[in-house]
């Protein structure tokens, strides 16, 4: 079975870079655009890992991050937190709800391959 | 443990990139209002490029310092005010992030050239702007030629500038580009007491070449390089508003 990462991003160029960096490998992406929709997929699509923006119209990434950990079901799935802020309370406040690992944008695409294939099983798929 | 050592653990952590010490420090001034021109000018002299960055804002009309009419750090400060010194300190990590962007997302060199040096813009060229209110309020703008813009967005999302032709893909590269630099200048400016909120980005052709200054502000503008492509950046900010 792929695994499966929910990636939740209000720019759909973000989406489609995380989508290009994981096409190698045999991983199911599950694309939301802001917290709200993102919580919803969790719930529905129950993802190995999330990739989460900050700032995002109708429900940012913090209260998104809040919800998730408050949520039995769903508190365990690791949370890689994508964004271009890394203030000092910012990141503060996420490392204290509960993050994994922390991106910092502009980011290249080993980057992330890297920091996610600490924290779920990532397999190349098959030369066609 | 206290804040900044926490943070300075998380940093370490999740391999953050080191800060600007010249750029914190210059917004760390700002922010207190109480610094005196002598302090803030100290930070700018001791930085070559900050120091013929505040020289070009001084001399908006000059196209070589030759023509330059205020020249000392300290007669730019107390003529056009601290607000210039904030641009400054606001332009510096706004351009790291581009050029980062560039490098990282794109593997191209982007450079930072002389505005009055740069090709002009077409009548119709592509303009994202992001304002942003709180202790400081001003406006970031982006403006490149649509040329430009095609191959910026075909580069990040690996396809052929000739593959490109959807204008709505090419205004979201446009937004994302703009939210990245300016999320990194805001880091900057939270971390010296001065938050701030950012407006989502607004992208689309424009026919007018013009990027309003905030009132009571000053407005810093940049011009950036690579083969095939030519950006620029207008900065504009009052870190003495009430809003």
């Amino acid at each position: 079975m792929p695994t499966k990462i929910l990636s939740v991003d209000d720019s759909r160029t973000i989406r489609l870079i995380v989508g290009k960096a994981f096409r190698p490998y045999d991983v199911q992406i599950v694309e939301a655009a802001n917290g709200e929709e993102g919580l919803a997929a969790a719930v529905r699509e129950k993802p190995d890992m999330i990739i989460l923006d900050v700032t995002m119209p109708v429900m940012d990434g913090v209260t998104m991050l809040t919800k998730l950990k408050e949520n039995p079901e769903l508190k365990a799935i690791p949370v890689i937190m994508l964004t271009a802020e890394s203030g000092r309370d910012n990141v503060l406040q996420i490392a204290k709800i509960g993050v994994r690992d922390y991106l910092v944008k502009p980011f290249k695409e080993d980057q992330l391959i890297e920091k996610t294939a600490r924290i779920v099983s990532l397999q190349k798929k098959p030369a066609a | 443990m206290s804040d900044l050592a926490n943070y300075q653990e998380l940093a370490r952590k999740y391999g953050f990139a080191p800060k600007l010490e010249s750029a914190s420090r210059l917004t760390q001034l700002v922010a207190r209002q109480d610094s005196d021109v002598d302090e803030i000018a100290r930070v700018i002299n001791k930085d070559p490029a900050l120091r013929d960055r505040l020289l070009r804002v001084a001399n908006p009309n000059a196209e070589n310092p030759v023509e330059y009419t205020v020249e000392t750090v300290e007669e730019a400060l107390i003529r056009n005010g601290i607000g210039c010194a904030m641009v400054l300190a606001m332009g510096t990590p706004l351009a790291l992030a581009l050029i980062k962007t560039f490098q990282t997302m794109l593997t191209l060199k982007l450079g930072l050239i002389d505005r009055h040096h740069a090709e002009p813009l077409e009548d119709e060229h592509l303009l994202g702007t992001i304002g942003f209110s709180g202790r400081v309020v001003g406006a970031v703008y982006l403006r490149m030629n649509r040329s430009s813009a095609r191959t910026i967005a075909a580069s990040i999302l690996g396809l052929k500038p000739e593959e490109m032709n959807d204008a709505g893909e090419i205004r979201d590269v446009a937004g994302e580009l703009l939210n990245i630099m300016t999320g990194n200048f805001k880091s900057n400016l939270c971390d010296a007491g001065l938050d701030c909120r950012l407006q989502p980005p607004d992208v689309k052709f424009s026919t007018d070449p013009c990027s309003p200054v905030t009132p009571g502000g000053a407005m810093e503008r940049m011009a950036f390089r690579t083969e095939h492509i030519q950006l620029f950046v207008d900065v504009t900010a009052n870190p003495w508003s009430d809003d």
